[in-house]
C-alpha cells in the first residue's frame, strides 16, 4: 500500500474516533445504545484517545481541508444539540462537538501528550454527565427535557452538581474546556484564522445548547414526582471532582502560550 | 498594598463559602455572614481608593507566572469602590426583600460570587483575568436573574441574556489573543507599554493591529452595555428580583465604559474607532430614550432609559471624554440603583398617597391656575436658544480655559444645550400665571447641575489621567478634522436653533400642524411601540434556527 493510501486509511479511521461527520454518526450511535454506565463512561475517555492515537500514527500533517472539516462537524453537532431535549443525545452530540475541535488543537499543537491533556479535559465533565443520566433515567425513566423538569425544585443537590457539570461541559471558566478552547485559538489565530473564529461560533452554540437544556431540566416548575436527591457524600464527591477539574483549569492556564 | 488587593478579593470569596457552608442549618445566620463580608470589602475598597487619592502609584502585583495579575491603579481603585458600594447596599436591602424567597441563602451566595466577579474585572492586570471575569459575569449573572427555579420566562429572558454576553465576550478573545501574539505576553501593562514604543504594528491581514483590537473591544463593550441591537436582553431582564435588577443596571451594565477606559491607551493609538464608537452611542441614546417614553411599564421605562444612558455613556467614549464616562456611569448607577430599589415602595406608598409635600412649590408648579395668555413665542424661543449655551460655556469656562480647543466637549455642550433649551420649554408649555418664577426656578437648578457636572469631570478626568500629554492624545484620537468639525458645528447649530423656533410655531399653531402630522406621528408610535421589531426579528431567527436544528434531527436519524 503506498503511503497516500496508507495516510487516507489512517486519516479515516481517525475520523471516527475524532468524530468527523459522517463518520461522527457511528460514536452518536454506539452511545445511545449502550445502556451500562460504566461501559458509557469508558467510552468518552477512550474514544478520542483512539483518535489521537489514530492520528499521531499518521506521520504527515493533517490537510487544511479536514481541519476546517472538524471544526464544521463540531458546529453542526453544537447547533443540532440546541434542538434536543433527551439528554442523552445531548451529551452524546456535545461531546461529538468537543472532540472534533481536537483536529485544529492536534494540527497547531506542537506534539507531545498536551492534545491528549485537552481530550481528557474535554471529555471528563461528558463522564459525569453519562453518571447524572443513568441517575436521572433510574430516578425518573428518562433524562428527558421537559418530561423530567424542576429538578432545581425537586432534587436540588443533584441540579446543582448538574448544573456545575453542564457549565463546565460548555467551556466556562475556570473549567478547563474554557482555558483548552483559548489555547486552541491563541494557537490557530494567526495559523488558520478562520478556523479559529469559526471556533468561536462553536462555542456561542455550546452556550445556546447548554442553556437550553438546563432550561429544559433544571428550571421551570416541576413536572414529575420527586425522587431520591444525592446523599451528602455523593453531593460532596462530585463536588471534589468539579473541584479537581477547575485545578485542572487553572494548571492548563499556566501553560497558555 | 498587596495584602489589600488580595484581600478585596478573596473577602466576598470567603462570605460566599461560609454562607454556602453554613446555610443548610443556620439559614439567618449564613446571611450576616454574607453582609460582614460585603461591609467588610467596602472598607477594604474605600482603603484603596484612599490610598489611590493620596496619589500612591500604580502597581502589579502577580500571583501567577503567565497570569494571575491584579492592577492598583485610580481606574480600578475608583471602580472597586464603587461596586463594592453598591453591591453592599442591595445586599442590605435583598435581607429583608428576599426572606420569604426559596433559595435565601443561594441568592447571596451568588450575590457575593458576582461582587467577587466584578472585582476581578476592575483590578484584572492581564488579559487571561479579565478574560475569566468578564465571562463569569455574564453566567452569574445568568443564575442571579433566573433566581426563580420555577419560572420558565425568568430563564428565558436570563438565557437571551447570557447568550448576548456570551456574543460580547467572543470579540473580547481575539483582540486578546491578537495582543498576545503581537506583544509576547499577556499582561495589560506590558502590552501597554510596548503598544507605545511601535503604535503601528500591523496583526492578522495585514490590518493595523491597534484599530483592529480596539474595535473589536469596542464591540464587546456594546454587548455588555447594551447598545442598539445589542440591547434586546435588558428591558426584558426584569422578570428578576429587584435587588439584581438594581445590581445590573447600577453596576454590571456599565461595565462596556469600564473596558473603553480601561483599553484606553490602546484607543489613543487609533484613529476612527472612537468615531464610529460615538456613532453608536448617539444612535442607542437616541433609541432608547425614544423607546422609554412609549412604555407603560414602569420597569421595561427604566430598562430602555438604562439603555439611553449607556448609549449616552458610550458616546462620551467616543467624543474622548474617557474620564467623564466613569462620571456619568457612577452617576446613573447610583440614581438607577435607587429608582429600581425605590420603586415597589413608591408604587405602594402613591397608592396611598403622591408623597409631594403640599407646600408652596407644589401649589405653584402643580395646582397652578393656567395663564389665559402666552408669552410671545419668537423671543422665547430666542431666550431658550440663549440662556442655556451661555450657563454652558461660562460653566466650562470657569472649569478649563482650553474648552473650546476640545471637539468632545464642544460636541457633549450641544446635547447641554438642547437638554436646558427643553427645561424653558417645558416653562412655556406649562402656561403659567407666575412664568419668570418658574423659569428662574429652572436656570438656578439648570446652572447647579452643569456647573457640579463641569466641576466634577474635570476632577475626575484629572485622578484617572494625571498625564496632560495623555489626555491630549485620547481628545486627538477622538478628533476630527478641524475644518470638517467646524462645519459640521455650524450645520448642528442651524439644525438645533431651526428645530426649536419650528417647535415654538408648531406649538402656536398646534392644530394645523397636529392635523398634518398627526397620520406621520403615529406610524412612527406604532414602530416605537413594537420596539422598532427587532425583538420579533430576532425571536423569528431563533424560531427558524431551532426549527432548522430539529429537521437536520430528524434527517440525520439523532446520530
Amino acid at each position: 500500500m503506498s503511503s497516500l493510501d496508507m495516510s487516507s486509511f489512517g486519516y479515516i479511521l481517525a475520523a471516527i474516533f475524532l468524530p468527523l461527520f459522517p463518520a461522527s454518526m457511528l460514536f452518536n450511535w454506539l452511545f445511545f445504545r449502550i445502556g451500562n454506565v460504566w461501559l458509557r463512561s469508558g467510552l468518552l475517555l477512550v474514544w478520542p484517545q483512539l483518535g489521537l492515537w489514530l492520528l499521531a500514527a499518521v506521520t504527515e500533517e493533517p490537510p487544511v481541508g479536514l481541519i476546517y472539516w472538524g471544526v464544521l462537524t463540531a458546529g453542526l453537532y453544537a447547533f443540532r444539540a440546541c434542538a434536543l431535549r433527551d439528554f442523552r443525545l445531548w451529551t452524546a452530540h456535545m461531546a461529538t462537538s468537543s472532540w472534533a475541535l481536537l483536529w485544529l488543537a492536534a494540527a497547531v499543537n506542537e506534539g507531545g501528550y498536551e492534545v491528549n491533556l485537552q481530550a481528557a479535559a474535554f471529555s471528563a465533565p461528558f463522564v459525569l454527565l453519562a453518571w447524572f443520566i443513568f441517575r436521572i433515567e433510574s430516578s425518573f425513566g428518562a433524562a428527558y427535557a421537559g418530561a423530567v423538569g424542576g429538578l432545581a425544585l425537586t432534587v436540588p443537590r443533584l441540579a446543582g452538581v448538574l448544573v456545575m457539570t453542564v457549565l463546565a461541559a460548555v467551556a466556562t471558566p475556570l473549567f478547563p474546556g474554557f482555558f483548552v478552547l483559548l489555547q486552541t485559538i491563541t494557537q490557530a489565530l494567526m495559523v488558520v484564522p478562520g478556523a479559529a473564529v469559526m471556533v468561536l461560533g462553536v462555542w456561542l452554540l455550546w452556550a445556546w445548547a447548554g442553556t437550553r437544556i438546563l432550561q429544559g431540566l433544571v428550571f421551570g416548575p416541576a413536572s414529575s414526582e420527586p425522587g431520591a436527591d444525592l446523599a451528602g457524600v455523593t453531593t460532596g464527591l462530585l463536588g471534589s471532582v468539579l473541584l479537581v477539574l477547575v485545578i485542572a483549569g487553572i494548571a492548563f492556564a499556566e501553560g497558555l502560550a | 498594598m498587596k495584602s489589600l488587593v488580595l484581600l478585596i478579593l478573596l473577602l466576598p470569596l470567603a462570605a460566599a463559602l461560609l454562607t454556602q457552608l453554613i446555610a443548610p442549618r443556620f439559614r439567618q445566620t449564613s446571611v450576616r455572614i454574607s453582609i460582614v463580608g460585603s461591609v467588610a470589602t467596602f472598607i477594604v475598597a474605600a482603603a484603596l481608593l484612599t490610598l489611590a487619592l493620596r496619589g500612591e502609584p500604580t502597581r502589579v502585583i502577580q500571583f501567577g507566572a503567565n497570569w494571575g495579575e491584579l492592577l492598583f491603579d485610580p481606574l480600578g481603585s475608583l471602580m472597586a469602590f464603587v461596586v463594592s458600594g453598591i453591591s453592599l447596599i442591595v445586599h442590605v436591602y435583598s435581607v429583608r426583600y428576599m426572606r420569604d424567597e426559596p433559595g435565601y441563602p443561594r441568592f447571596f451566595v451568588l450575590l457575593d460570587l458576582m461582587t467577587a466577579a466584578l472585582l476581578l474585572m476592575v483590578i484584572a492586570g492581564d488579559l487571561i483575568t479579565l478574560l475569566i471575569a468578564w465571562h463569569l459575569i455574564g453566567v452569574l449573572l445568568y443564575f442571579l436573574l433566573g433566581h426563580d427555579a420555577s419560572s420558565h420566562a425568568a430563564h428565558r429572558y436570563a438565557s437571551w441574556t447570557l447568550l448576548t454576553y456570551r456574543f460580547g465576550d467572543l470579540p473580547l478573545v481575539i483582540a486578546a489573543v491578537l495582543l498576545y501574539q503581537a506583544f509576547d505576553t499577556w499582561s495589560l501593562q506590558a502590552i501597554f507599554a510596548q503598544l507605545t514604543q511601535a503604535p503601528d504594528k500591523l496583526t492578522l491581514f495585514e490590518l493595523p493591529l491597534a484599530e483592529t483590537v480596539a474595535a473589536l473591544v469596542a464591540l464587546s463593550a456594546f454587548a455588555r452595555s447594551a447598545q442598539f441591537l445589542l440591547h434586546t436582553w435588558l428591558p426584558y431582564s426584569m422578570s428578576g428580583p429587584t435587588p439584581v435588577s438594581a445590581l445590573m443596571h447600577a453596576g454590571i451594565v456599565n461595565a462596556g465604559g469600564f473596558l473603553i477606559n480601561r483599553f484606553a491607551p490602546l484607543f489613543v493609538n487609533t484613529d476612527g474607532v472612537l468615531h464610529w464608537v460615538f456613532i453608536v452611542g448617539l444612535v442607542t441614546a437616541v433609541i432608547g430614550s425614544v423607546l422609554m417614553l412609549a412604555q407603560n411599564d414602569i420597569k421595561k421605562a427604566l430598562g430602555y432609559s438604562t439603555m439611553g444612558q449607556m448609549g449616552f455613556m458610550i458616546m462620551e467614549c467616543g467624543v474622548g471624554a474617557f474620564s467623564l464616562a466613569i462620571y456619568h456611569l457612577i452617576a446613573h448607577g447610583l440614581f438607577k440603583g435607587t429608582l429600581f430599589l425605590g420603586a415597589g415602595g413608591v408604587i405602594g406608598e402613591a397608592r396611598q398617597d403622591d408623597g409631594v409635600p403640599k407646600d408652596d412649590l407644589y401649589t405653584f408648579v402643580v395646582e397652578r391656575e393656567p395663564a389665559k395668555r402666552r408669552q410671545p413665542w419668537l423671543p422665547m424661543a430666542i431666550m431658550t436658544l440663549v440662556v442655556p449655551v451661555t450657563i454652558l460655556v461660562l460653566a466650562h469656562w470657569l472649569v478649563a480655559q482650553d474648552f473650546f480647543q476640545k471637539q468632545g466637549a464642544i460636541v457633549l455642550l450641544f446635547f447641554g444645550w438642547v437638554t436646558g433649551a427643553q427645561l424653558i420649554f417645558s416653562t412655556y408649555r406649562m402656561r403659567t400665571q407666575n412664568i419668570w418664577r418658574l423659569m428662574g426656578l429652572i436656570l438656578f437648578s439648570f446652572t447647579i447641575v452643569v456647573l457640579g457636572y463641569a466641576m466634577i469631570s474635570h476632577a475626575f478626568d484629572l485622578f484617572l489621567y494625571p498625564d496632560p500629554v495623555f489626555r491630549t492624545s485620547i481628545d486627538a484620537a477622538a478628533g476630527i478634522d478641524i475644518i470638517w468639525f467646524d462645519a459640521l458645528v455650524i450645520l448642528m447649530a442651524l439644525v438645533v436653533v431651526l428645530g426649536w423656533l419650528i417647535t415654538y410655531a408648531a406649538e402656536q399653531h398646534r392644530q394645523y400642524w397636529g392635523a398634518k402630522l398627526g397620520a406621520i406621528w403615529r406610524s412612527f408610535y406604532t414602530l416605537v411601540a413594537r420596539e422598532f421589531f427587532v425583538i420579533d426579528a430576532y425571536a423569528r431567527l431563533s424560531d427558524g434556527l431551532l426549527s432548522i436544528a430539529r429537521r437536520l434531527n430528524v434527517l440525520l436519524r439523532w446520530s
